[in-house]
This record gives C-alpha cells, structure tokens and sequence, in this order.
C-alpha cells in the first residue's frame, strides 16, 4: 500500500481541527495560558530587572570600580589601552584629603576633593547641582561645585572663590546629590569636585601625597536594545583583577549589601515564577492533550479498521499536535506579549523605574520551544503507543484503561518500547535545556528541578496510597456508605479514571503556586526591613568622646531627625602581620596594601545590630582575650579564617587578636562600616573617636548641618541621603514587582489548573446521560462529583502545600532570608485548593448536567 | 375490562437544525401500548425509530406533540422531574450497554434502586439486585467491573438493572446489536423472560425481522412516520 504522503497527513489533520473546532479550540487554549504565563512573567522580570540594574549601576556611577593607591605601572596602563580600545569607556576619579580655604578670609578646612573628567563622569545616574545644570557645562577647569557644608563652614556662598593649593577657583554650584557618595571615602570634610585638569593645576598631586585612585567602567550596551549582559561585568571584573593585583576590584552589585541582596533575591524569585510559569504551562498543555487524545481514540481506531498504518496515524497527528501546538503557542506569546506590555501600565504608580519593554527573541523563542515541547512530550508517548494496540482494543478504551497512576502507566509502556523511552528522553532534555536558560539563578533552578522531583514521586506516592486506603475503606464499607459518596469516592480510584493525573498535576500546581507565595512573602517582608525608611542616611565623623552625649542630645533634640541615632567607637591603627607574616609581604587579594595602614577598629560586646555571623562563634560579653570578628568580604581579600591571627597597631601599642567570627551585615547601619570588631576589653584604653549616624529627612539634611557646625565646627557630616533613597526605592521597588508578578504567576497557575480540571468534563458527559436516564437528579450527580473533587483537592492540597512549605523552606534559606511556618496561610491554601477544585468541577461540569441525554447516545 | 394504557403518543414532532437545514425526524406519529404489551418498533436507518424511543423515555423533548407514560405527560417536565419519572417508570437497556465504569455489577444494577426507591429498604433492593444477577447467570460476577465482563455479559447486566425497579415500562434500543448470534439469543432470551415475568410492558427497536416476529406487535417507520401498526400472528398464536 502506498504510503501516506505529508501532504495528504496534514489535509487529514487540519479537516479534522476544522470538524470540531470547539474542542480544539479548548486545547489551543489551554496551550495558549501557559505559554503566555510564561512569556509574560519571563519578557517582563528580564525588562525590569534590565532596568532595575541600571538603576542599581547609579550608586557606584559605572559597571565596575578598580580603587588603587599608586599610579599604574606601565604594564597596567598598556592593560587598560587594551581595555579602553574594546569599546569598554573608561574614566579615572581621584579622591585626596586636602585644605582649602576662602578667597577673603583664608580661614582653612579639610575638604574631601574628588577629581572628575565631566565629560564622562558620572556613567550612571546624575550629579544633582543647585543652581541646575549639567556637570560637565558647570564644572570646568577653574570652577569647582561643593557640599553646602563648605559654604556653611567658610561662610560662602555660589559664586565666591576658593583656594586649592595654590590655585582659586571659581565656586558655581552647590552638590546636592552625588550618585557614587556610598562608594567613595567616607573621608572627614565637606566634598568639593574639581576636574582633573583642575587638580593638576592645583599642584597638590605631589608624589607622595596620599591621593587614591578609582578607575571606573562603562561595558557597552548590546546593539539590540538588551540590558547589559551580567556574564560580560563579570568578565571584564575577573580580567581587571588579573591585570591589577594591587586594586579593589568591585561590580555595582556590591556597594550597597541591601541593594545586592535586593537584587539577589529578586533574581532568585523571578527565576522561581519563570519556571514555575513552564511547569504549570506544561501540566496545562498536558491535561489538555490528555483530553484531546482521548476523544481521538475512536478516530484512530476506525482509521486502523480501515488499513492505516500506525506510521501513518502516528504522523497525521504528530502533524496535527505540531499545528496545535504551534498555534496555541503561538497566541500564548501574543498574550504574554500583551500582558508584558499590561504589566507596566498597572504598574506605573509604583515603579519609577522606566520599564522600557522590548520583545526579546530568546523570550520568544524559549515561549515557542517550551509549548511545542510540553506539546510533544505528552502526545508521541501515546500516540507511539498506538503501534502495538489493534483496533479492537482501542475501541473498547485501552488507552482509558491503562492509565492508572498515569505516571506509571507511562513507566510501563516506556521499559516496554525504546523508542518511546528515546522520544521522551530528548524531549524532557529539551524541557530541561529550557529550565536552564529560564534560570538565572543555578540556585533556584536546582532546588526547583530537585523538588519537582521528589514531589512528584511523593505525589505519586500519596496517590498510590490514598488509592489504597480508598480501596480499604471502600471493601470494608462496601455498600454501607450513601451511595453518592461511595460513586464518588469510586471514581477516584476504579479502572478508567485519570483521577491519578489530575491529582499529580493539581498537587504539582498548587506546590509551585504556594512555594511562590510563600518565598514572595519572606522575600518581601525582608526587604522591608532592608528598606525601612528610617535607617542612618547622614553620618558624623570625628566627634570625641566628650562630644558624644552632647551630639547625640543635639541630635534629638532636632525635629528633622526622625530615628534614633546611632553611635560607633573606632581606634585607628594599622595591620602590622597576618598569622605572623608581616604586612609587607602578605598575599592579599585585591585589597591594596596601603588600606593595611588605615584600619578601624570598634568593639562591641555582641553583634551590633544589622550585623550577622557567618562563620566561626561571637564572643561571650566579657571576654578578655584579644578577639576580632571581621567582615566576610574583607577576611577573603586579607586570607583569614576563623583561628587567624591579626596583629594590629593602634598609637604605640600592638596586640595580636585571634580571628572569632566572620560577619555579613545588612550596610543598613552606623555599625555596618566596622569591618574590625574587637571585644571592648581590648580597645578599652586606646584613644578613641566616634562615628555616628542618624535618619534625617532628606529634603532637611542642610538644616541639621547647621545646627551641629554651630555647636560642634569640628564634626563633619557626610550627606548619603539621595544615594540611600535610591537604594531604597529600588528595594522598594522589587518588592513591588515581585508581589505583583507572584500574584500573577498564582492567578495564571489557578487559571491552568483549572482548564485541566474542566478539561475532564468530556470524560464526564456519558456518565451524566447514564446516570439521568437511570432517573439520577442533577443534584444528586453533584453529589456524586462534588465528593470526588474534594476528596482530589483536599489530597492534592495536603501534598502541594506541605511540599510548597519544604521547598519554601530550602530556598529562603539558601537565600538567607528567615522561613515562618504559617498555619494561617498553610489552612488558607489548603482550603483554597479544595473550593478551587470543586468549584471548576462544577463549573466545567454544569453545561453537561443540562444536556439532553439522546444528544450524547445519539452519538454513540 | 378495558386495556389500561401505559404509553401514549400523540401527534408527535422532532425536528433538528444541521447548519441552516431543519431536518425533520419525525413527522406525527400517534400510538397507544396498553399494559404488558410487547412491541416491536421496526424501520430502516433513519427512519427515527431511535429518536422515537428516546421522547418515550423521555432523553429528548420534542418539537410538538406530548408523549404520557402511565399518565403522565411527560415531554416538557423540567430535567429533574423528568429524571425522576424516568427512574420509577422506565427501565432502559442500551445498545452498547452504558454501565457505569466505575461501579461494579452489583453496584451497577443498584444503581436505580438507590436513586430512585426512597422509602424502600436497602437491604431489599440489594437481595433484589443480586438475585436478577443470578436470574441472568452472573452470579459469580458480582463485584467486577464492566472492564472485566464480555460484551455479553455487560448486556446482561444491563438488563438487570432495566429491571430492578420493577418498572412498569422497559425501553430496548437494539439490545442484541452488539452481540453475536448465540450472546444476542441469550440476552433476549432473558429479555422476554424477565417481561413475562416481572409483566412489564416491553418496547424495543430493532430492524431485525426475527426479533421483531417475537413481539405481540410492530410498529413499522419510514421516513419519520408510521406505515404499519399490526399485531403478529405468531405473537397471537402465543398467547392464544
């Protein structure tokens, strides 16, 4: 017999779509939600983040930041020619304590210079000047813009002239806001900016003289309209390590911990919800092909019965799913795109982050692969099926029958046939490839993919146990129970049902759904705390210890102070050795050998608060042994672990303190710029300055100035106000978005899992005419359904929501973010997946009900 | 005494829409059964002898005219009272069998009783069931499931559960069509034992002569309308 052509297999395929297009319409749909949820949550997270990123780069003014103490050597010079010619932008800032003083008067003050190229600087974000203007119009090389401190120490005002070394320039504007204030020195004196050649000019560039060098970098924008590809910062960080072994290496994700742990965590849950979208597409796309492939049996039979062969049924419909496949997916990435664009415009009160939306092809792309994928993965294993059945059995619903648990049924058929085994293989790793670029956090993706695993085998397990005990109670009740709950408890679990599906992908949906809510709350209460609006944003340096009872009054005594402020103790002194080496000769790793010379020391008797340890123990108050807890980042660039040694100099004095903790702190506070902290009894007669930090209102900042140049000249007030409200809007802002999406993910995942319980609802329409015609009232087979899709919710709920807690669990710690066992929330989603069952059950199943019996047999 | 009629159709109508077509099915058709009658209903494909027999139990409504089943006028009661009707006064039996999978044979013929016999004991409808089990020789095949049982053996059961009611109406739509000779003359066979002796009134469809030439008459369709209505001789002959 002449074989099938392609031709005629799709002719075959497309008649039958048009004959009953209302149920195809059904699966195309199905198909569509979940590749559109997908799209959706994954277009708009990769915009946002894209945007939020940039955002984020303002605080440090560029991509990455090299700090060094001395001049490049030649070779590092030839180095960053090389860099430079690479289209990376590049541009040094120079940052010196200096005096200055004014023009009339000659009073002197130390101010903090930094020296910029306005044409460049800043790469991100925007020096804020009042009067307006641009920096690179106002500052020249004879003009300088200051901190309204300056003009309120030396009593100027815009306009007036300053002397630097032995040049005066022109004062034209005050700074109002510095976008790189966090990432800078933290140095004593009001800040001036002056351009290079200004400096130069000045002559205080002397050698020798303690100026430190920051190098910053701009990585160009891909042409096609992308953010800015993280792979290609990490690159060029890892490269400038390497070419630059003396320098402080940083990326823009690492100037503010609140911001990188924003951002972290956000990518984390973005990733979550993506995946979570292809999950719950799949189960959709899944159910729905289930459903279609039933009703196809008889075609399939009767095509058999006519001399088909199964190469050829097996292609009409592998062409037919590839067609409903591609046009549910389609219309899914048309409605992702349209939700895309929604997102922003629902959105648009609370994201001050312009969200520049662009189609991105690899979204699309992934959309596309994932429905076609999802498609396929649940229709050739049948369908290849169909080679051994004869017609006969399929007329009497072999296929049905041999469903129960579906999983296993499938485990069955695949030892059976390898090519099946082989089908599926390539699929699932095309479903995995996909997971992959889905994930951009390895974290998430491997907890994800891990617990869909273990869930699905507990799933199946808790099936095949509730089946069990169904059986049980069925055989001990037997006909004792009403028998409505005895039919619908029968339905669960006798031959013919794909109760064991529906009960896996509802478990599967409502763990995913739940896991999101739960990580998105933590998350979000945490970033809360993160971005609580009143932590320090204003910091005094150099108050005595005489000053401090007097400032902290003052302080709160002034009604633009609006949270307690904080104070912090430090020693000055030196790193002399590490574990007996001396500095001189120490390895560190990228952290300039000069800083050995400027370390602060402080001392607390427990961790300060914001300040968590990560490694090693804190000591007991009281502790008289010299000890020191030091800041992870800094403890990897100096080589220590808990157990080193440190032998520190403070005025004449040495002492070596054992390494006791290592600690990460939220940078939310005073206390988080200690990266030294001893234990009091060692610090206890050294000289000894203090920090302090305090809440002002950021509009008022100048009037808190005031108050305290007035009583206390000699204390300077560093200004980070503008800097941390940025940081905190983004923060801000995360929580935002990710609640957002979360509540769409959980809206789109209801959405999903119920089109694949109504997706039963053809499955249902004999037994209702069966049961009606037996003289069976509407209500009764409510009844009847009613039970079974409690009993289905309840037990996909227990599995789902106890799972989704354990995963939530994992994750959240991985993302050091706190889990909270919520009863609340655990009975709320249980309850809520019981009504969601049984309500979609009757909703899909109350147009069956009204059918007029002969319509269906007529049929038969 | 007069006959008591069971079923009575009067000018009855069902027409469907196919697109823009309206198709007449059934173009007036007017009978009475009188009490413990066994009728056959004859006629080619869609000649409507199944869309008759689907408005005497009322599965469907028609486009006029009122079928009354033991008095009652049945044809436009709302769904659930017609459902209720249905199950005191009309045991089916179906073609292709419509057991319900999920129940077992027992439970299957149960069925019914429990949905429909509300002041009745349980215990007697389940002696009931089991014994019209063992009437059509499925004793041993109580507790599986239609799955497990030949086609055969599903008719049987069928026929169990038409009558566990004991309704006073049974409707068959070709019962032995999807049966082979020696299963279709076994289940009918039971049939009209089970008519004789639980004295119902028996319709059935068929286009089969010789099941036909067992009825006590037959009503013959074509094109939606009754050309011939006579009682058999050989069913006369029977009861003579």
């Amino acid at each position: 017999m002449a074989s099938l052509s392609y031709r005629t297999a799709l002719k075959i395929a497309r008649q039958e779509m048009r004959a009953s297009s209302g149920k195809f319409f059904f699966v195309v749909l199905s198909i569509a939600i979940g590749v559109g949820a997908l799209t959706g949550v994954r277009g708009f997270s990769s915009s946002f983040r894209g945007a939020l990123l940039d955002r984020a780069r303002s605080i440090m003014a560029a991509d990455l930041s090299a700090r060094m103490f001395q001049q490049p050597t030649e070779k590092e010079e030839k180095g960053l020619k090389e860099i430079a010619d690479e289209h990376i932008e590049i541009t040094p800032v120079t940052e010196l304590l200096s005096m200055a003083s004014s023009a009339k008067t000659l009073d002197p003050l130390l101010v903090s210079l930094k020296a910029v190229d306005p044409k460049k600087y800043p790469f991100y974000g925007s020096v804020d000047l009042q009067p307006a203007g641009e920096l690179k119009t106002m500052l020249r090389d004879d003009t300088v813009v200051v901190a309204e401190d300056l003009l309120v120490r030396l009593n100027l005002k815009v306009g007036d002239s300053l002397k630097i070394g032995d040049h005066i320039f022109r004062i034209v504007a005050v700074v109002t806001n510095e976008p790189d204030r966090l990432s800078g020195n933290f140095a004593a004196g009001p800040r001036v900016f002056i351009t290079q050649d200004g400096l130069d000019a000045s002559g205080l560039l002397a050698p020798g003289s303690h100026a430190g060098q920051r190098y910053l970098f701009r990585v160009p924008k891909p042409g096609n309209g992308a953010p800015i590809s993280e792979s290609d910062v990490a690159a060029l960080k890892e490269r400038l390590e390497k070419l630059l072994p003396e320098a402080q290496v940083i990326d823009y994700r690492e100037t503010n911990p609140a911001l990188t742990q924003g951002l972290d965590r956000a990518t984390g849950l973005l990733s979550l919800m993506s995946l979570v979208a292809l999950v719950l597409g799949a189960v959709g796309v899944a159910m729905a092909m289930r459903a279609h492939l039933e009703q196809r049996l008889d075609t399939i039979a009767i095509m058999k019965a006519m001399g088909a062969g199964s190469g050829e049924i097996i292609r009409i419909y592998v062409i037919q799913t590839l067609l409903l496949g591609l046009l549910g997916a389609t219309l899914g990435i048309a409605l992702g795109t349209a939700v895309q664009m929604a997102f922003p415009y629902f959105l648009g009160k609370l994201l001050d982050v312009p969200t520049a939306v662009h189609l991105q092809v690899r979204t699309i792309l992934t959309g596309l692969g994932a429905g076609l994928l999802t498609t396929l993965l649940f229709t050739l294993p049948p369908l290849l099926d169909i080679r051994g059945v004869r017609p006969v059995l399929i007329f009497r619903r072999a296929m049905e029958e041999s469903n129960d648990p579906f999983v296993t049924a499938l485990f069955r058929k695949l030892s059976k046939n390898a090519s099946q085994a082989g089908a599926v293989v390539l699929i699932l790793a095309g479903l995995a490839a996909i997971a992959t670029t889905l994930s951009d956090s390895a974290m998430v993706g491997e907890v994800f993919s891990l617990g869909l695993v273990v869930v699905l085998a507990v799933l199946l397990a808790s099936c095949a146990a509730l089946l069990a005990a169904l059986r049980w109670l069925l055989q001990r009740t037997r006909l004792r129970l009403h028998s409505a709950v005895r039919h619908g408890l029968a339905n669960l679990y006798r031959p013919g049902n794909p109760s064991a599906a529906l009960l896996a992908a509802v478990g599967m949906g409502v763990m995913q759904i739940t896991a999101v809510f739960l990580v998105q709350q933590a998350v979000v209460r945490e970033l809360h705390i993160s971005s609580a609006p009143n932590l320090p944003n204003v910091f005094l340096i150099d108050i005595t210890s005489d000053e401090v009872a007097g400032v902290r009054t003052l302080l709160k005594g002034q009604p633009a102070v609006n949270a307690d402020p904080e104070f912090l103790p430090v020693v000055s002194s030196r790193i002399i050795a590490i574990d007996g080496v001396p500095a001189g000769e120490a390895k560190l790793k990228n952290f300039p050998k000069r800083m050995l010379q400027t370390i602060s020391l402080t001392s607390f008797d427990a961790p300060p608060e914001g300040t968590t340890v990560t490694q090693g123990e804190w000591w007991k108050a009281g502790e008289t042994r010299a000890v020191v807890a030091i800041g992870t980042r800094t403890a990897e660039r100096l080589g220590v672990h808990p157990g080193s040694k440190i032998t520190f100099a403070a005025q004449d004095e040495q002492f070596t303190a054992t390494v006791s903790a290592l600690t990460k702190s939220d940078g939310q506070h005073t206390f988080s710029r200690a990266e030294f902290v001893l234990n009091p009894a060692t610090l206890k007669d050294l000289p000894t300055v203090w920090y302090g930090g305090a809440h002002v209102d950021p509009n008022r900042v100048g009037e808190v100035q005031r108050a305290l140049f007035k009583s206390y000249p000699t204390v300077t007030v560093i200004n980070v106000a503008q800097a941390l409200e940025t940081v905190r809007s983004v923060v801000i802002q995360i929580t935002y978005v990710i609640q957002f999406l979360a509540a769409f993910s959980v809206f789109a995942g209801v959405v999903i899992l119920a089109s694949a319980i109504a997706g039963t609802r053809y499955r249902r329409i004999r037994e209702v005419v069966v049961l009606k015609t037996l003289g069976a009232t509407r209500a009764r087979i409510g009844a009847v359904f009613s039970v079974e899709f409690a009993v289905l919710g309840l037990v996909s709920g227990i599995v789902g929501v106890g799972f989704a807690n354990v995963i939530a669990r994992m994750l959240l710690s991985r993302m050091s973010v706190t889990y909270h066992f919520h009863w609340g929330w655990t009975l709320g989603a249980l309850l809520a997946t019981s009504a969601m069952t049984i309500f979609t059950g009757w909703a899909a199943s109350f147009r069956v009900l009204g059918q007029k019996p002969l319509e269906v047999l007529r049929e038969e | 005494m007069p006959e008591e009629t069971v079923i009575a159709v009067e000018g009855l109508h069902k027409s469907i829409r196919n697109g823009s077509r309206t198709v007449s099915i059934l173009k007036g058709i007017d009978f009475s059964v009188p009490r413990g009658q066994f009728v056959a209903i004859m006629g080619s494909s869609g000649s409507g002898k199944s869309t008759l027999l689907g408005l005497l139990a009322g599965l469907d409504t028609p486009t006029s005219g009122n079928v009354h089943l033991n008095g009652t006028a049945i044809s436009y009661l709302p769904e659930d009272r017609l459902a209720k009707v249905r199950g005191r006064t009309v045991g089916f039996v179906f073609q292709s069998y419509q057991l319900v999978p999920t129940l077992t044979a027992l439970e299957n013929v149960l069925l019914p009783y429990e949905l429909n016999a509300d002041d009745a004991s349980f215990a007697v409808g389940l002696e009931r069931a089991k014994q019209l089990l063992e009437n059509v020789g499925l004793g041993d095949r109580m507790d599986h499931y239609p799955i497990q049982l030949s086609g055969g053996e599903q008719q049987r059961v069928a026929l169990a559960r038409a009558f566990i009611l004991q309704p006073p109406i049974v409707l068959a739509d070709e019962p032995t069509g999807n049966l082979d000779t020696a299963n279709g003359s076994h289940v009918l066979e039971l049939l009209l034992d089970l008519n004789r002796k639980e004295g119902t009134t028996l319709v059935l469809v068929t286009h089969d002569p010789v099941l036909a030439g067992y009825a006590d008459r037959r009503i013959v369709l074509r094109d939606g309308l009754v050309v011939s209505d006579e009682r058999s001789e050989r069913a006369a002959e029977l009861v003579r």
